[in-house]
């Protein structure tokens, strides 16, 4: 199936007179990770729910799966999972209660709770009430809760924050596994380091606009630079330089740090999405 | 309507207010503690009876009644306050001779004397005052003599009607137990929102219409089940079953539609507490004043719980009929439906 997963155009929508988001339009394909990058206000949630259906949709189209969300909402919303910012679980309910109520709104016949909260490493601890949970667990229990339906869009806002560095990992190694069963992704994430490791591409969302939308690597290769930290001995103090590559003068000055400057080491540096996020937009990611 | 999605709601709902221990210990804790003041309460009334006196330019004789014949009498100097105690029900009975009764005698006239009876006084009342005026005069002058006696009753006539108290809180704790619902019901749609579980809920095939016939269900069911389980312990279906029936699941309906409007007064559980008393308080009033007839102020009777407490108080201790309080039953239906719409709008607003 060649058609896409998510069709957006001229999505726009306001807040009263507030314009939250400003005629956005972007595709994404199936099985693609679409990473959805801005700083707070810059209208990621809202466009998440317009497309989730939690906000009508007031001006432009989007299509899901082939179907407008104006129109068939309640069939996309079948076919979709959403994974939230904030946790709203139901916290006197046990972990597996929380799955299987889920499982049963969207009526999957053969529902394996056990199987899927040890996917999230929730093994041991499905029959804890969510309030004896921690804040790590209640996240990956929240994306154990998106993944009920089996569902072919993802939408995962924010699934890793809070997390400890390896429940993070797992979380990310199973949104890969999500895509290789065919699901599409669409994530919205403040970390740039995740959405490098896990995007296929990225939106740089900014004041409710698309300022620029490719794959990381091609972003990069536009806006960033290469360069080379090199670290000298001065008198016993260590100092730092950085050689910037791809510049007429590069070898001329990397050629005189090594014949006037007791070089120690020499470290290869690329430029990450936090600045090439700032070089497009003007402002920094996180504050 | 997908009746699978609606009963897995009910379904998780039930388990929440069964893990709620507030609501869930104070409604099991509340509907026996009902069960137990009722059959605490005396089934017989006391035979003393009390007696109120206006005779003025008589000798004090109140002494002479109270040793051997189980009255407890009191003289008053004015009429006023004579009436006033039995309005007040504090005596079920009294009577007041006429000023000059010693000179209507005396000139061989009938003096005229009045026997007040209170709206609770039984009917076998009237015959003991009556030898009791008789028994009075002859006190006062030393001789039988002839009277001619006229009674009012203060307030609704219930003589012939008397009901043991225990019969007379029936209304008042069946609107207790389905009152404590409001504030359950509430609070199972405000948490809702505020835990923002509602969100997760409604990005599944899950709709509104769906979320709220969840709660009406419920709610209706909580206070339905449970004012129905109280009806049947005190026999309080013995009379009109059917009606009563349909009276008390109407009163559940008017219970979840006043659910529905204090959670969308409420933003949070504070909200919640503080609107849900305050309903919770103004519902009970025609359930208190109702337990005696005559007592409830006229204001009272716009708040819709009157018609509630008016229904089941005429169906289980006054023998009245479906044709009787029917038109109370449109009422609370009428009631019910504008709590219900308002809240619900008010609630689907908020959630999307």
């Amino acid at each position: 199936m060649t058609q896409d997963a998510i069709v957006v155009e001229n999505l726009s929508y306001h807040y009263g007179k507030i314009l939250a988001v400003d005629h956005i339009s972007f595709r994404v394909a199936r099985q693609e990770i679409l990473g959805f990058l801005g700083p707070n206000g810059a209208g990621k949630s809202t466009t998440v729910k317009v497309l989730t259906g939690q906000l009508r949709l007031q001006e432009g189209h989007a299509t899901l799966l082939g179907m407008d969300i104006a129109q068939d909402i309640e069939r996309v919303q079948a076919r979709m999972g959403v994974c939230f910012e904030q946790p709203n679980l139901y916290e006197q309910m046990t972990a597996l209660e929380n799955l299987e109520l889920f499982a049963r709104l969207f009526d999957m016949k053969s529902f394996d709770g056990y199987a899927l909260l040890k996917k999230v490493g929730l093994e041991g601890r499905e029959k804890d009430r969510v309030a004896n949970y921690s804040k790590g667990m209640k996240q990956r229990l929240m994306v154990a809760r998106s993944l009920v339906n089996q569902a072919e869009i993802l939408f995962l806002d924010e699934p890793t924050t809070g997390l400890d560095p390896v429940s993070a990992d797992s979380i990310r190694n199973l949104i890969l596994k999500e895509r290789e069963r065919g699901a599409t992704v669409f994530l919205t994430t403040h970390d740039m380091w995740e959405a490098d490791k896990l995007c296929d591409r990225v939106a740089f969302l900014n004041q409710g606009k698309i300022a620029s939308l490719d794959t990381p690597h091609t972003l990069k290769q536009q806006y960033g630079q290469r360069s080379l930290v090199v670290e000298i001995s001065r008198n016993g103090q260590l100092e730092e330089r950085t050689v910037t590559l791809d510049k007429p003068e590069t070898s001329e000055t990397m050629r005189e740090l090594f014949s006037r400057e007791k070089v120690v080491t020499v470290h290869s540096q690329e430029a990450t999405l936090e600045d090439i996020f700032l070089k497009v937009t003007g402002r920094r990611l996180t504050l | 309507m997908n009746a699978h999605l609606i009963m897995t709601l009910i379904k998780k709902d039930l388990t929440l207010f069964t893990r709620n221990r507030f609501y869930f210990i104070i409604t099991i804790v509340g509907l026996v503690m009902y069960i137990l003041m009722y059959f605490v309460m005396p089934k017989t009334m006391d035979e003393t009876l009390k007696l109120g006196i206006y005779a003025p330019g008589m000798p004090s004789f109140e002494n002479s009644l109270v040793s051997d014949r189980g009255i407890e009498a009191k003289s008053f100097t004015t009429l006023e306050e004579l009436r006033e105690a039995v309005m007040q029900n504090e005596y079920p009975a009294a009577i007041a001779l006429p000023e000059d009764m010693l000179t209507q005698l005396a000139t061989g006239q009938k003096p005229v004397v009045t026997v007040y009876f209170a709206a609770s006084a039984p009917e076998e009342m009237k015959g003991a005052i009556t030898a009791l005026v008789n028994q009075l005069a002859y006190l006062a002058t030393g001789q039988a003599i002839l009277l001619e006696m006229q009674s009012e009753v203060l307030g609704p006539d219930l003589i012939g009607a008397q009901i043991p108290w225990r019969d007379r809180f029936i209304p008042m704790m069946a609107i207790l137990i389905m009152g404590t619902e409001i504030l359950s019901l509430a609070s199972l749609i405000s948490t809702e929102v505020e835990q923002n579980t509602v969100r997760a809920l409604l990005v599944t095939p899950l709709k509104l219409r769906h979320l709220f016939t969840a709660k009406a269900i419920l709610g209706i069911g909580l206070a339905f089940i449970q004012v129905l389980l109280f009806m049947i312990v005190v026999g309080g279906l013995s009379q009109e079953p059917l009606t009563m029936i349909l009276g008390l699941f109407i009163g559940s309906v008017l219970i979840t539609g006043l659910g529905f409007l204090v959670a969308s007064l409420a933003r949070d559980m504070m909200g919640v507490t503080t609107w849900g008393m305050i309903v919770t308080i103004i519902f009970f009033i025609p359930a208190l004043g109702g337990m005696i007839p005559g007592m409830l102020s006229g204001w009272a009777k716009v708040l819709p719980s009157y018609h509630l407490t008016d229904a089941i108080s005429r169906l289980s201790n006054y023998g009245a009929s479906f044709h009787d309080i029917s038109g109370h039953f449109l009422i609370m239906l009428g009631w019910s439906a504008a709590f219900a719409v308002i809240g619900i709008m008010t609630l689907g607003r908020r959630y999307r």
